[in-house]
């Protein structure tokens, strides 16, 4: 029996533990199994696997029972989840309902969240524009939240590192706020959205830029990307059912495959982790323990290093519930500042008009990426009444549709052979900075558990006044735009959605120099328990505008590097 | 569609079956597949000639060969409010009489110039008015208008056969000149 013991904790030890197998624990985990480190993945929920397990992949839309749309029932069942764009018929298998994971809005908050192997890598809007120093030197310059203890220069070769791999299509555009990176060929900009941008430069010289967005599709390079078994993206625009191409960066697809070649990888799913197990004699942590989601069983795995990559909030619930006598608030959690100066991205506001010009013009096939507007209000110096400022998509499209007015043969026929133009249509929707403050913040609820007996997350965040006052700019200065472009029939919109739908929360174990005033150091280690390291969205310090995935896999395999080299393990 | 139309056993329907003389009285079933829905196969029928006289058949099939109006009913059923299945079943039960008001006869009976006309009477009824029929009436014809063309653009006919879909578009061009695309006129 003894010898059994031994054994069952041998079979659970490993050199490694990575908590999460989505965008950031996906890369933690390639870059530790490919340098010969064992590994264990623990997933949460059910594994997907790559083509296995894209059900509707290759559905046509008349196979959708109700042609892509939600049933009212669906709706009514998931008040928060239905309101993300890509919860519909084709993927709502990859997101989180409403019912089966509850949490607790202390104030209106939309959690979108994807459990399964992959996690939201599958889903996401695969937008990847880089980091600048304008950003990790915002809260030092402007005074809020901590500084960065990183710069650009720390974190520009590992975006290059997961460029390289992930796939990165784009131009080099030459913008010291949005730094170019290892792209492959751009797609391109239409007609419309380069008049704009010419327009842009008439109107407002060199200081903004609306540009092609960068985006994790391949678009050359081919016989490389063919090693990790993926090819050329087909412009499908059908990604968040899972791409039977590869056509697009997701764990599912890249990463995890690449780690489980390796032999290293272990994939525990099916485990919700309860909590980081501390050894107050060692005084580092150990292991992890799980219950398992199907049997209730609690299990514990144990390994010299462990990466916490459960997704911004799910982390921070992770730490929050890893308690013992040296951590009684939560794991490393010397400064009391675990779960607060949460942040996310101010989606709220949008613009759309319409544009006569280039009527004999329209647009044909298909583009995984649209415009992208850099940051430019507040970059130089502080010239407004708020602090920071937004990023913002762009685009233009033209539609050929069909009078409806009829009835008959005269419909039938005007529906076979469509005979309307519009004018082009243009958009633009704001990605605002918001600022992080101690009073976003979420803790474990003190009353409500969830079936595995973890304390449910209580999230308490919120806008602010410099949030309003961003939206009116990025409305103002958009409108102004739009109508020296010789845009028409101009239409501003607040939707005043809850934090969280932007899908971007970030913070709770902020990095810092100071452990009296961060959870983390500058290479992603707890400053108080050095063998944890958190690299997904909860390590950030701010979050300026760009879609911050990129920056937590450049996190990620930085700090898979680190720990290798802290353990002199393998051969990094 | 893959529904089971199973029948309820006993139904209980207001409208026309009651208005039927005593000997010949007959109850109608009705279609439990569509449990928000209050609808009879009769009705279904009714529905497909109405569907059918939005899009009808000719060089290319029409609705009803689609079988569009099972679609309208999943549709209904399943993805609007419950006040609008309300209207949508009123105004489907009201319809005849509305044919036979506006047209003189059983919508089935009429011709399909005849047809037509009732369906543009019916589709041009005010927004705001106050008669509950006549609501019903253009509600009803609003939802049964939309789904047709959505059920006939979207099957797999049309998106097989007459307008081969891609999954796949083609790579982007975004400066095309409109006359330099050839759309091979497809004759209805």
């Amino acid at each position: 029996m003894a010898n059994f013991n031994i054994d069952a904790t041998q079979q659970r030890t490993f050199q490694a533990i990575v908590i999460g197998s989505g965008m950031s624990g996906s890369w933690a985990a390639k870059e530790l199994c490919e340098h010969g480190v064992k590994t264990l993945v623990i997933e949460r929920g059910r594994d997907v696997k790559h083509l296995r397990d894209y059900p509707t992949t290759n559905m046509l839309p008349y196979e959708f029972e109700h042609r892509g749309q939600l049933t009212k029932q669906i709706e009514e069942e998931n008040p928060v989840v239905s309101k993300c764009y890509a919860f519909r018929e084709d993927a709502m298998h990859f997101f989180v309902k409403d019912k089966e994971h509850p949490y607790v809005q202390e104030k209106p908050f939309d959690w979108i969240r994807g459990y399964q192997v992959g996690g939201k890598s599958l889903l996401w809007a695969r937008q990847v524009q880089r980091w600048s120093d304008f950003d990790f030197e915002g809260p030092a310059r402007d005074g809020f939240a901590v500084d960065w203890p990183i710069r650009y220069k720390d974190i520009a070769p590992w975006y290059s590192h997961v460029e390289k791999f992930a796939g990165v299509s784009g131009n080099k555009d030459g913008l010291a706020n949005l730094p170019d990176g290892e792209f492959l060929p751009g797609f391109e900009l239409n007609i419309v959205e380069k008049y704009f941008q010419e327009q842009l430069k008439k109107n407002y010289g060199e200081s903004r830029h609306m540009i092609l967005a960068r985006c994790a599709h391949i678009t050359g390079n081919l016989e490389y990307y063919k090693q990790q078994g993926r090819v050329q993206c087909q412009s499908r625009n059908l990604c968040q059912r899972g791409c039977p191409f590869g056509g697009y960066f997701s764990a599912n697809a890249s990463t995890l495959p690449w780690a489980e070649k390796t032999g290293n990888m272990t994939m525990r799913t099916d485990a919700v982790v309860h909590s980081i197990i501390y050894d107050e004699a060692k005084g580092k942590a150990t292991g992890v323990r799980i219950v398992d989601a199907k049997t209730n069983q609690i299990e514990e795995y144990f390994a010299d290093v462990i990466f916490v990559n459960a997704a911004a909030l799910n982390t921070n619930l992770i730490l929050l519930n890893s308690t013992s006598n040296r951590f009684p608030n939560g794991l490393g959690n010397d400064s009391g500042l675990l779960g607060k100066y949460v942040a996310f991205h101010n989606y709220r506001a949008g613009i759309s008009a319409e544009y006569e010009g280039y009527a004999e013009y329209t647009t044909t096939g298909g583009r995984p990426t649209s415009g992208y507007f850099p940051r430019f209000r507040n970059l130089h110096k502080q010239e407004t009444d708020f602090l920071r400022g937004y990023a913002a998509g762009f685009g233009a499209g033209r539609y050929n549709y069909a009078d409806e007015s009829g009835i008959g043969l005269s419909l039938k026929e005007e529906l076979l052979n469509p005979s309307k133009y519009g004018n082009w249509s243009v958009g633009s929707h704001m990605m605002g900075e918001t600022i992080p403050k101690e009073t976003n913040y979420v803790a474990l609820s003190k009353t409500e558990k969830d079936a595995w007996g973890i304390p449910l997350l209580s999230v308490n965040v919120s806008y602010d006044d410099n949030d309003e006052k961003m939206i009116k700019d990025y409305q103002e200065q958009m409108k102004e735009m739009f109508e020296k472009a010789g845009f028409k029939n101009i239409r501003t919109w607040d939707d005043h959605r809850a934090p969280g739908l932007d899908i971007h929360e970030m913070g709770g174990v902020r990095m810092g120099k100071d452990p009296r005033t961060s959870l983390l150091n500058k290479d992603h280690q707890l400053h108080a328990c050095s063998n944890v390291y958190i690299t997904d969205g909860a390590s950030m310090t701010s979050t300026s505008t760009q879609n911050p995935s990129l920056t937590y896999m450049a996190f990620a395999a930085r700090a898979a590097h680190h720990a290798m080299k802290n353990q002199k393990w393998g051969n990094v | 569609m893959q529904r089971r139309e199973a029948l309820k056993s006993l139904a209980i329907l207001t409208g026309g079956a009651v208005l039927i003389p005593s000997c010949n009285f007959e109850k109608e079933d009705i279609l439990v597949a569509y449990s928000n829905l209050q609808i009879t196969p009769s009705l279904q029928t009714l529905l497909g000639q109405i569907a059918d006289t939005i899009i009808p058949p000719a060089k290319v099939k029409g609705a009803s060969d689609l079988a569009v109006q099972d679609f309208i009913l999943v549709m209904v059923n399943d993805c609007v409010d419950k006040d609008q299945q309300t209207q949508f079943t009123k105004g489907l039960q009201e319809f005849n009489a509305f044919s036979k008001k506006t047209g003189g006869a059983n919508f089935s009976k009429l011709e399909s110039v005849e047809k037509e006309k009732v369906l543009t009477e019916g589709l041009a009824i005010a927004a705001n008015t106050t008669d509950e029929n006549q609501k019903a009436i253009r509600e009803f014809l609003s939802l049964t208008k939309r789904f047709t063309i959505q059920g006939f653009m979207m099957s797999e006919y049309m998106m097989t056969e007459v307008k081969p879909y891609s999954l796949i578009p083609g790579r982007y061009n975004g400066e095309v000149l409109i006359s330099s695309i050839s759309n091979m006129k497809i004759n209805g």
